[in-house]
């Protein structure tokens, strides 16, 4: 594809370049200098002080302390039978990670099998609810983990009736992971489940039409095309764990700390150089993985036809359904993902209705009611909150849209340097919400003075442009898939007619990609609701505040005695808006499906 | 639980005092102690200066029958040409030590809710002078306790107190005597701690530790801790919320619990007070006045009026921490149920300055490598 003579997309890549310098690049980049300088000098010493601290590295330390020792160290270790060895903290992060990327894969994946190969009533809904954790602050999801899987929790009285257990799972690696699981299965399922349902059902039958078993049609047709989809939402399961923060601060404290837990540390401390320097090492490995993935994923994608999608089969049809072995698998698998997903959320909307001794109650939701007409300053109003959210979510959908888009045309472009281009523009994924507020607040907020003025963004702006910011990558990382699998020759007729790229693009690939656009659409605002860290950085005033800001502050209100009744009860409203938006984005949007 | 509504007690206690009583108003002031932004003198509470004044506090200091909505309501009713509004910003004083590091407008007036280990940071990290000395000029700051004073420069007033302390489960442990007692079988997976690196409770205690077991020795009595089992979650609110659901029967928390925590249908048994070694770890609140403030002499006035007797025993009852003033009772349910320690023990700005960063930080990495 050339971009020759189209105007109004080099405005679209320059418009979204010059976006992300203003409000990514630049508030990043002045956090991410400090670690490479000191008193304006450039300097490798924090990054050498880093990588030298066992703390940090563990053994690895000694790769940059000793380098000429580490043959003889590793010929030692291999002799003394490979014991193991101290990871330090960036060790054990990248060995959660790992842990917590396979746990989603493997809860993720059987779900996009349910999701893209079987009918059953529901579905239209189950699929688009995927999308749900992705809006729920950590904060309340782990008192739901607490109170589904801890000592006296649900898990554990389910267990003692058919007299198992108990369970210890709280304040272990093994509940983070869990925890890592239900924030990121989803994406999983989400990802895969689009990638799937784009399989073109011809090149299967044809392939079963030339002898090929079910088994062996799945690995030579299906699976080269859901795999692209598996490996993005593995990559971005792994960045997302790795920079994992208030869930491993809430479920395994300090003992279980993360690298971003140390990093939050060190802002609070203002100790803003190893922060910076702790920020670039981070940000440089989950960089490097999203441009190894990206040039993976650019040899992976193959082009196909306008085809049909594959037919899903009923999954109870008859009584011979319920004994096959596929479907009995699908049930077992639907009874963990009850008590995995819906038992933390369903003892959140229960807190909200119960008194601590268990009595029923509407006073929590009561207190949203009183503290929607209380005239006192300082109020947190829920009502407010709500509009907010919600406006705010339309508006980071407005601009991560287009964003998305221009980044998927960039990267489904075969030029020279676009994996590169595309990683600069993918970056958002691979930065830490703290490092980016810091950067915000630092330079954006405070205001920087530009030609003798002073230049400050502040409120619903700078949170749209933030949320925006975070969002735009899902909506690229599902179109991306489908936009590629387009047949070019229809854009090429298209062409040759005199329609130029952006009509083509606009009348005719993008109605051929609207699921996947619809699945970004959905995965932005949801992004935007759920949105917490750099929100509350950047909302000094309670007019900007959102629900899952306003849910935070009411967990500090205790005017109803020592529980979270008031923050279950904003969690409920947060989970039952949330709900009904995306239920209407994806029927909307199914509109323009085929 | 917002991490800073319970916290910022920070303070002086019987040690330190006899130190900071000598160094109130002491000419050694690295700001130079005179404050040069208006005429000086003492402020009445029957002040003249009208506007707006711009208070910057903790979340939850605000909002529906809090203490700083109880002070706005009833200083502007004392005043008709006054507005107060508040500033919360999540990062507290960071924030504001962040502005002034960048030459970014402050926007506020006073600040209220300030202990000294953060008074400490907001030294170490700069040079210019963020709070102005005011001690001199307010009607009503010689009457603050002089075990609570915990400023040598005379800029941060207290206003408020409380002490940490166990909250345990007398139904499921025997009363924890000691620190040493906690390392005891009878205590195992019995104690859950908040991180001291972000949350004022965790830090307390963890200075409360070093108090008893020494700089040299509280690395080690942490370890052992650790391998009888007790967790370090990141805050009040997570780590309460655990308690509560019977994840432990101990936890750090504040002697004021029980006025929360009581009623009918409350089990009372499960909100018992352990002072250990006898003592509480006093961390008094303050407040202190910007030095670019736009309106200086109404924070002053807003000041002494927090000092008042009226103010204190609200601000007691509605903040759920001791007055700071002398001779004020709060009395009701307050003075039925908020326990203070036979012994309030704290570290002073002297011993933190310099100090408090390092213990934190090799105490959260001895944690963290475990």
């Amino acid at each position: 594809m050339r971009v020759g003579g189209d105007r109004a997309l080099l405005i679209g890549v320059a418009a979204t370049l010059l976006t992300l310098v203003a409000v990514f690049y630049y508030p990043v980049g002045s956090v991410l200098a400090s670690a490479v300088s000191v008193g304006g000098r450039l300097t490798l010493s924090p990054l050498v002080s880093v990588l030298a601290d066992p703390f940090y590295t563990g053994a690895f330390h000694s790769l940059v302390t000793a380098p000429a020792t580490v043959p003889r160290g590793l010929a030692r270790w291999a002799e003394s039978g490979m014991p193991s060895v101290r990871l330090g903290l960036f060790g054990f992060t990248a060995y959660q990670a790992l842990l917590s990327t396979l746990a989603s894969v493997a809860v993720g994946l059987p779900g996009a099998y349910l999701l893209a190969r079987f009918e059953f009533p529901g579905r239209r809904f189950v699929r688009s609810v995927t999308i749900l954790p992705f809006v729920l602050p950590s904060i309340m999801v782990a008192v739901g983990f607490l109170a589904m899987f801890g000592r006296s929790g649900l898990l554990n009285d389910l267990l003692g009736v058919v007299g198992l257990g108990p369970v210890e799972l709280t304040f272990t690696l093994e509940l983070i992971v869990l925890a890592h699981a239900f924030y990121n299965a989803p994406l999983v399922t989400r990802l895969v489940t689009t990638a799937w349902e784009s399989v073109d059902a011809n090149r299967v039958e044809t392939a079963r039409t030339l002898g090929a078993t079910p088994y062996r049609a799945f690995r030579d047709v299906t699976l080269p095309q859901i795999l692209p989809a598996l490996l993005t939402a593995s990559v971005l399961t792994f960045v997302f764990t790795f920079m994992s923060f208030p869930l491993v601060l809430a479920l395994g404290g300090l003992q279980l700390a993360t690298v971003e837990v140390w990093l939050y540390a060190r802002v609070q401390d203002l100790a803003l150089t190893e922060a910076a320097t702790l920020g670039a090492l981070e940000t440089a490995l989950s960089l490097g993985l999203v441009y190894v993935y990206l040039r993976f994923e650019a040899m992976q994608i193959s082009a196909r036809g306008e085809g049909r999608g594959l037919a899903r089969t009923p999954l109870v049809d008859g009584w011979r359904s319920l004994i096959d072995p596929r479907r009995l698998g699908l049930l077992a698998y639907g009874a963990v993902v009850l008590v995995l997903f819906v038992g933390p959320l369903a003892s959140l909307v229960i807190e909200s209705v119960t008194t601590p001794s268990g009595r029923l109650t509407l006073e929590y939701y009561a207190f949203l009611l009183s503290q929607q007409s209380s005239a006192a300053a300082g109020t947190t109003r829920p009502l407010p909150a709500i509009v907010n959210s919600l406006l705010f979510g339309a508006g980071a959908l407005l601009l991560a849209l287009p964003m998305g888009v221009v980044v998927s045309v960039v990267a489904t472009r075969d030029g020279r340097g676009s994996r590169l281009a595309e990683a600069l523009l993918t970056a958002p994924l691979a930065v830490s919400g703290i490092v980016l507020g810091l950067g915000m607040l630092r330079t954006l907020v405070f205001g920087t003075t530009v030609f003798g003025h002073r230049i400050t963004l502040t409120g619903p702006v700078a949170i749209v442009a933030a949320h925006a910011v975070a969002g735009y990558p899902f909506v690229s990382r599902n179109v991306t898939p489908a936009l590629s699998g387009v047949d070019d020759r229809l854009g090429e007729a298209a062409r040759a007619l005199g329609a130029d790229r952006t009509a083509v693009l606009t009348d005719i690939e993008l109605p051929l990609v609207a699921p996947a656009l619809v699945a970004g659409a959905a995965f932005a605002f949801a992004i935007s609701v759920g949105e917490f860290d750099s929100t509350v950085l950047l909302a000094e005033g309670l007019d900007s505040a959102t629900m899952p800001v306003a849910l935070e502050r009411y967990i500090g209100n205790r005017s109803l005695g020592p529980n979270l009744g008031p923050a279950t009860a904003m969690g409920t409203v947060l989970l039952a808006v949330t709900t009904v938006s995306f239920v209407v984005i994806d029927r909307v949007g199914g509109r323009w499906e085929r | 639980m917002k991490r800073r509504a319970f916290l910022s007690r920070a303070g002086v206690g019987v040690t330190g005092l006899a130190a900071l009583a000598g160094c109130m108003g002491d000419s050694s002031d690295p700001d130079g102690g005179t404050e040069t932004t208006d005429s000086g003198g003492k402020t009445g509470t029957a002040g003249s200066s009208g506007g707006t004044l711009t208070v910057a506090t903790y979340s939850s200091f605000t909002g529906e029958d809090t203490a700083g909505n109880w002070l706005k309501s009833a200083f502007e009713s004392e005043r008709s040409d006054v507005t107060v509004e508040f500033r919360t910003p999540d990062s507290g004083v960071n924030q504001y030590i962040q502005r002034k590091s960048q030459g970014a407008p402050i926007d506020a007036d006073l600040f209220v809710g300030l202990n000294t280990g953060e008074l400490v940071r907001v030294d170490q990290q700069l040079d210019d002078r963020l709070f102005a000395a005011t001690s001199e000029r307010i009607e009503g700051a010689d009457s603050v306790k002089s075990s609570l004073r915990f400023d040598p420069n005379g800029r941060v007033i207290p206003y408020d107190t409380g002490y940490i302390s166990l909250v345990y489960d007398e139904g499921a442990v025997d009363e924890p005597q000691t620190f040493d007692s906690l390392l005891e079988p009878a205590y195992e997976d019995g104690l859950i701690v908040q991180n001291a690196q972000q949350s004022d409770p965790g830090r307390a205690f963890l200075l409360w530790s070093i108090k008893q077991q020494g700089t040299d020795g509280y690395l080690d009595y942490w370890q052992r801790l650790v391998d009888n089992g007790v967790q370090i979650l990141s805050d009040w609110e997570p780590a309460y919320q655990a308690y509560m659901n019977e994840e432990a029967p101990m936890v750090v928390s504040y002697s004021t619990d029980q006025v929360y925590y009581h009623g009918e249908d409350v089990d009372m048994s499960r909100h018992q007070i352990g002072f250990l070694n006898d003592q509480g770890y006093a961390n008094p609140e303050g407040m202190a006045q910007f030095a670019d403030a736009e309106n200086p002499e109404l924070a002053r006035e807003f000041m002494s009026f927090v000092l008042s007797e009226e103010a204190q025993a609200e601000i007691a009852v509605r903040n759920v921490q001791f007055p700071a003033v002398e001779g004020v009772e709060p009395g009701g349910t307050f003075g039925k149920y908020a326990l203070e320690p036979p012994e309030a023990v704290t570290f002073s700005y002297e011993e933190l300055s310099g100090n408090v960063g390092g213990w934190i930080e090799e105490w959260a990495r001895q944690i963290a490598s475990n």
